[in-house]
């Protein structure tokens, strides 16, 4: 799977984004020397602790970062096309986005009817009759009576609600999707539906997924592929499988060991912590962002960044492709 | 929904009927009306006549209960001055005080909608920066100050506009309107703009302060997320969630304007009901107080009928009965 992955052109490659944070005299930075591809048709993860930059990252594609944030340097390439100056011309038609909280992601004054046919009217010439038509195929296909179209957002649940959020960011049939945390604000039962949903449509339609998330049973369950972030630098990268059966970089051993499982004897075990919190974007130390943590750190990393080595993992224990144990 | 406007209707009724409690209370208890219509000289006899004939003997509910009875038919009494009755006076200066109000209200909350709008789009230009000080003046001059500077200017030095009255009025039979003459708009403009600075400044203020929390809101996000249009976001999305708290303030404000318009029609020497009512308080005209208190009442309940109507129109969770427990 991953040599085919290879061998087809990028849908979306970001090489060395930073995106700045001006602070009065002060230039922090919130995202550093990012680089990942998204290929067409994959779901890619994106985990981290909350501040971790996923979120940025997801806005800095679609040229959403308002100041006193801005893009730094880097290149995002979209389909060929370098958009990081100029996303208003793929936003909502190449790529769309779906919130965390679908319960404030709909104009509560409009019909969904309304709003599904402004999304479309947006992209796709077509009359207003047809794209209530359209409408309504879409939100057959979410999960949701048709019927329905001419219902307000409040008088649905918030599943349902993020099933029509679903629908408006599929409406323009973009190529990509960023879901920043879509299932966060649910319960449980009505995330794995939501999951399901969303990878099903895409994948009927080849439709590529930046999936956002901070929980690693959502990346087990729905990804390919993930990228695991940590203040605003890439840790590690890979096959979903792979990066979660033996995770290489420490920090995602800890991210792994701190997820609690079900099994037989599980409630026995003290669930796993990673000692400390991660830094603020003020203290970000010197060397491996990391090292303050890991136990593994030795004095390099204390002094000089890690660059990522076999295109997996961003540590230093990895210099001389030996495995950490 | 029909049961949401029909409890709106009776507790505007109880309103109602307590402003009229109030005022019968002003016209029964403040000052002697006796005393008022026959002067110091009556004789005793005449003045137990005349409260028979004002029914002031009878019980105290029967009297309030009467004065409702009458206010109903728009009978308020004689006048003490003159003796013409109350309800023709009002009726006779009614129109130039709603002429002036309504096109005072118009002139504000267009340009308030407007450059609250402009101003929480553009935040930091030049003109926003030039507008948000500039209302900081229109909200501290005291209305008789921006009056008299108006009519010096316009009236005065420039001899564009007339300085007072309301210029040539068409009678309808029973409407007096300036709206058909050219010389009744001319005489318009400086009363409502004086009348109406002060609302448009904080309808302006108002429109911008929530227009800059709806548009941090998640659906504006995603619009924009969407590929949306700025012209999109601003009208489709955001408008419609700023018009509540606009549409409120903005029939408070109608309200006041009817009600106060007491200083500019005092600068303008404007015919309306706001100088009637100074008079009467200088002649102690009791029943002119009490029906012009009535009138602005009934002003106030018949706006915030409109507006919780309003609300209903724009809002479908409050038409379900729910209230707004998630925005």
């Amino acid at each position: 799977m991953s040599k085919t992955r290879e061998m087809t052109a990028p849908l979306l490659e970001i090489s060395h984004l930073s995106v700045m944070l001006k602070k009065r005299r002060d230039r922090l930075k919130a995202v550093d020397d990012l680089s990942f591809k998204v290929y067409p048709g994959e779901i890619l993860g994106l985990v981290g602790e909350s501040g971790a930059g996923k979120s940025m990252t997801g806005s800095a594609i679609l040229g959403l970062i308002d100041p006193p944030l801005y893009i730094s340097s880097g290149e995002i390439i979209f389909d060929g096309n370098r958009i990081d100056q100029n996303a208003s011309s793929i936003r909502g038609s190449k790529i769309s986005m779906i919130f965390q909280d679908p319960l404030v992601s709909l104009n509560p004054l409009r019909k969904i009817g309304d709003q599904l046919v402004e999304a479309i009217r947006t992209h796709i010439n077509m009359s207003k009759a047809e794209a209530f038509d359209r409408a309504k195929t879409l939100l057959a296909e979410v999960g949701i009576d048709p019927r329905r179209i001419n219902a307000y957002p409040h008088t649905f649940s918030g599943g349902m609600r993020q099933r029509v959020v679903i629908a408006l960011a599929l409406a323009p049939e973009p190529s990509l999707i960023i879901a920043d945390e879509p299932t966060t604000a649910l319960d449980v039962s009505v995330q794995a539906q939501i999951l399901d949903l969303l990878k099903r449509l895409c994948r009927e339609r080849g439709t590529s997924i930046i999936l956002i998330t901070h929980d690693m049973g959502v990346i087990a369950e729905t990804t390919d592929r993930v990228a695991v972030l940590y203040a605003g630098r890439l840790a590690e990268i890979g096959e979903t499988a792979s990066v979660l059966n033996s995770p290489r970089h420490p920090y995602t051993k800890g991210l792994v060991a701190a997820t609690p499982r079900i099994d037989a004897d599980s409630y026995k075990k003290k669930l796993f912590q990673i000692p400390g919190a991660m830094p603020d974007l003020e203290q970000i130390p010197q060397g491996c962002a990391f090292h303050p943590r890991c136990d593994f750190a030795n004095a390099q990393c204390k002094i000089q960044q890690p660059p990522l080595f076999e295109d997996r993992s961003a540590c230093w224990l990895l210099k001389d492709g030996s495995e950490i144990s | 929904m029909l049961i949401i406007i029909l409890r709106r209707l009776l507790q505007a009724v109880m309103v109602l009927l307590f402003v009229a409690l109030i005022s019968f209370l002003i016209f029964r208890f403040v000052g002697n009306p006796v005393e008022s219509l026959l002067g110091q000289e009556a004789t005793v006899a005449q003045r137990a006549a005349l409260e028979n004939a004002l029914g002031l003997n009878d019980p105290i509910y029967e009297q309030y209960a009467n004065f409702v009875w009458r206010a109903l038919q728009f009978d308020f009494g004689n006048s003490y001055r003159g003796a013409l009755p109350v309800a023709e006076l009002i009726a006779l200066r009614l129109p130039a005080t709603l002429e002036l109000a309504i096109t005072s209200a118009i002139f504000a909350v267009i340009f308030g909608v407007i450059t609250g709008i402009y101003t929480a789009i553009n935040r930091g230009s030049m003109m926003t920066n030039f507008i948000l000080s500039t209302s900081l003046v229109g909200v501290s001059l005291p209305t008789f100050l921006i009056g008299v500077l108006l009519i010096w200017l316009f009236s005065v030095e420039l001899n564009w506009l007339p300085s007072f009255g309301r210029g040539e009025v068409v009678d309808l039979g029973w409407w007096t309107t300036g709206y058909l003459t050219v010389s009744g708009l001319k005489s318009l403009i400086l009363p409502s703009i004086t009348l109406g600075l002060y609302q448009m400044t904080l309808i302006m203020r108002l429109t911008r302060a929530e227009m800059l929390e709806v548009l941090r809101q998640d659906y504006i996000r995603l619009a924009v997320a969407l590929g949306q249009s700025k012209r999109q976001v601003y009208f489709f999305h955001a408008l419609p969630n700023i018009l509540i708290p606009v549409i409120t303030i903005t029939g408070l404000q109608l309200g006041s304007v009817i009600a106060f318009a007491i200083i500019t029609e005092t600068v303008f020497q404007w015919p309306g009901v706001g100088l009637l009512f100074i008079n009467a308080v200088y002649f102690v005209d009791i029943p002119v107080m009490s029906a012009y208190l009535l009138l602005v009442g009934f002003a106030f309940v018949v706006i915030n009928l409109v507006v919780d109507l309003l609300y209903l129109l724009i809002d479908p969770r409050l038409r379900d009965g729910q209230l707004r427990k998630e925005v």
